[in-house]
């Protein structure tokens, strides 16, 4: 740490807890400062974080999952189920005439499990009522930021098969 | 009571500079936010002008950082 | 920072103990009295000395103390220990060349004049010189005592090799440029005993 101080013929314990008020007025700030610093330090570390995962990420690969028959739900019936993980869980909704949509359940502001209210037509979080659109998971209302990251389905057959996540980054 | 003039004067100019990192501060806080949330959400292509910025922001609050220790320095040993 | 200073003056005192009772009646050291009250030679003679800390320019009791317990203020007063940071270990007391600073055993804590900073701060004159009959404790500007006095405040004093230089002045002759004391010269021999101070 030499290098870092002028010289001086006090050593650094009497210059850095002096008796003098005077001067600890000056050593707090400095101190706090130091804090502040190492405060935006931690962030550019964070920043930086995320720059290296957003380069080093492959393309994630899907399974094929399926989710429900086609008759199985009225309009407006929900399904949950998880997928890709069993980590992850979804909801199916049935919107209307043969439709199915199906979303991440984890509401993306703080991960509460998200419900359809069906009388808003709409998926609702309970814990700071963030509500998201039913047709593309956008978020309506609330504290969310990003919208519900979304299922994609495939009819087959009588089936409907989840295929692959849209709108997020694992 | 009052300090000598000179030394009120560092004391200025310390809390100036700590009221600036301060702000600075703020603005990467918001920043980290911000990037977080569209990487998060699948956009990647803000991280980079994020990390910069960030580095950026770090670099004016070191530079102020030096500058508290140079003022304390001159006033406390000059 | 109001102007007055301090000044003490033992050859006036007449050994009252008013100091001694208006320093007691401080709620913020809970009566326990502040000065330094000496009595010379008891077994020879009347006379007595009361003292106050000296408040030193680099105040040896704050550079000892191992707590960092001891401030000095922007005004030059010396506060008595801060009670979170004191340890009782006495280093101040041991230190100071003056032998102001007491450890109190029932707080394990240093105590000693500050000034009555509670006052001074404020532009009052501390307890011990409001009260002081004969003025040997005096709190006043430093023109009344150019004015009124013979004596010439000194605040130099010299332990040996060591150069202390105080904010509180002591009277002395007028040719005392600064006042020399040895501890040697304060020592007694023969059937002369240090009688214990009780005040």
């Amino acid at each position: 740490m030499s290098w870092f101080r002028k010289p001086s013929s006090a050593p650094l314990w009497r210059e850095e807890f002096s008796v003098f008020t005077a001067d600890e007025r000056y050593v707090n700030r400095r101190q706090f400062t130091k804090f502040l610093t190492l405060t935006s330090f931690g962030m550019l570390v964070g920043n930086l974080w995320i720059l290296g995962r957003s380069l080093l990420r492959r393309a994630p690969s899907y399974p094929r999952l399926t989710v429900a028959a086609t008759g199985e739900l009225a309009v407006g019936g929900v399904k949950t189920f998880t997928y890709p993980t069993a980590q992850d869980p979804c909801i199916l909704v049935r919107t209307a005439g043969d439709t199915c949509v199906a979303y991440s359940q984890k509401c993306t502001h703080l991960s509460c499990a998200v419900y359809y209210e069906k009388a808003q037509n709409r998926l609702e979080c309970p814990c700071h009522q963030g509500f998201f659109s039913i047709a593309d998971g956008s978020v309506l209302q609330g504290p969310p930021q990003r919208a519900l990251p979304r299922v994609v389905l495939e009819r087959q057959g009588e089936q409907w098969v989840a295929v692959r996540m849209e709108g997020e980054t694992t | 009571m009052t300090p000598n003039p000179p030394q009120n004067r560092g004391l200025t100019a310390i809390d100036g500079a700590m009221a600036l990192i301060v702000i600075l501060l703020i603005v990467q806080i918001w920043l980290l936010s911000a990037t977080l949330e569209s990487y998060l959400a699948g956009h990647r292509e803000a991280a980079v002008p994020g990390a910069i910025i960030s580095a950026i922001l770090f670099a004016a609050c070191l530079a102020l950082y030096r500058f508290v220790r140079r003022i304390d320095s001159d006033v406390r040993r000059g | 920072m109001f102007g007055m200073e301090f000044y003490v003056d033992p050859s006036r005192c007449i050994g009252c103990q008013s100091c001694l009772k208006a320093c007691e009646e401080c709620d913020t050291h809970r009566g326990v009295s502040m000065i330094n009250f000496d009595f010379l030679d008891r077994r020879e003679t009347i006379a007595t000395a009361a003292y106050v800390c000296w408040h030193c320019d680099n105040p040896t009791c704050a550079q000892v103390c191992p707590a960092d317990a001891i401030k000095k203020y922007d005004d030059g007063i010396v506060g008595s220990s801060l009670k979170p940071r004191c340890i009782g270990c006495s280093n101040c007391v041991l230190a100071c060349p003056f032998g102001i600073p007491k450890l109190v055993p029932e707080y394990e804590q240093m105590m000693k004049c500050d000034m009555c900073y509670d006052r001074t701060s404020v532009g009052k004159r501390p307890m011990c010189a409001t009260v002081c009959p004969s003025q040997a404790l005096a709190y006043v500007a430093p023109a009344t005592i150019a004015d009124t006095r013979r004596e010439k405040p000194v605040n130099t004093f010299w332990f040996g090799n060591q150069k202390i230089t105080t904010k509180v002045y002591m009277m002395a002759p007028a040719d005392a440029g600064s006042i020399a004391i040895d501890v040697a010269d304060y020592t007694w021999e023969g059937n002369h005993e240090l009688v214990p101070q009780t005040f």
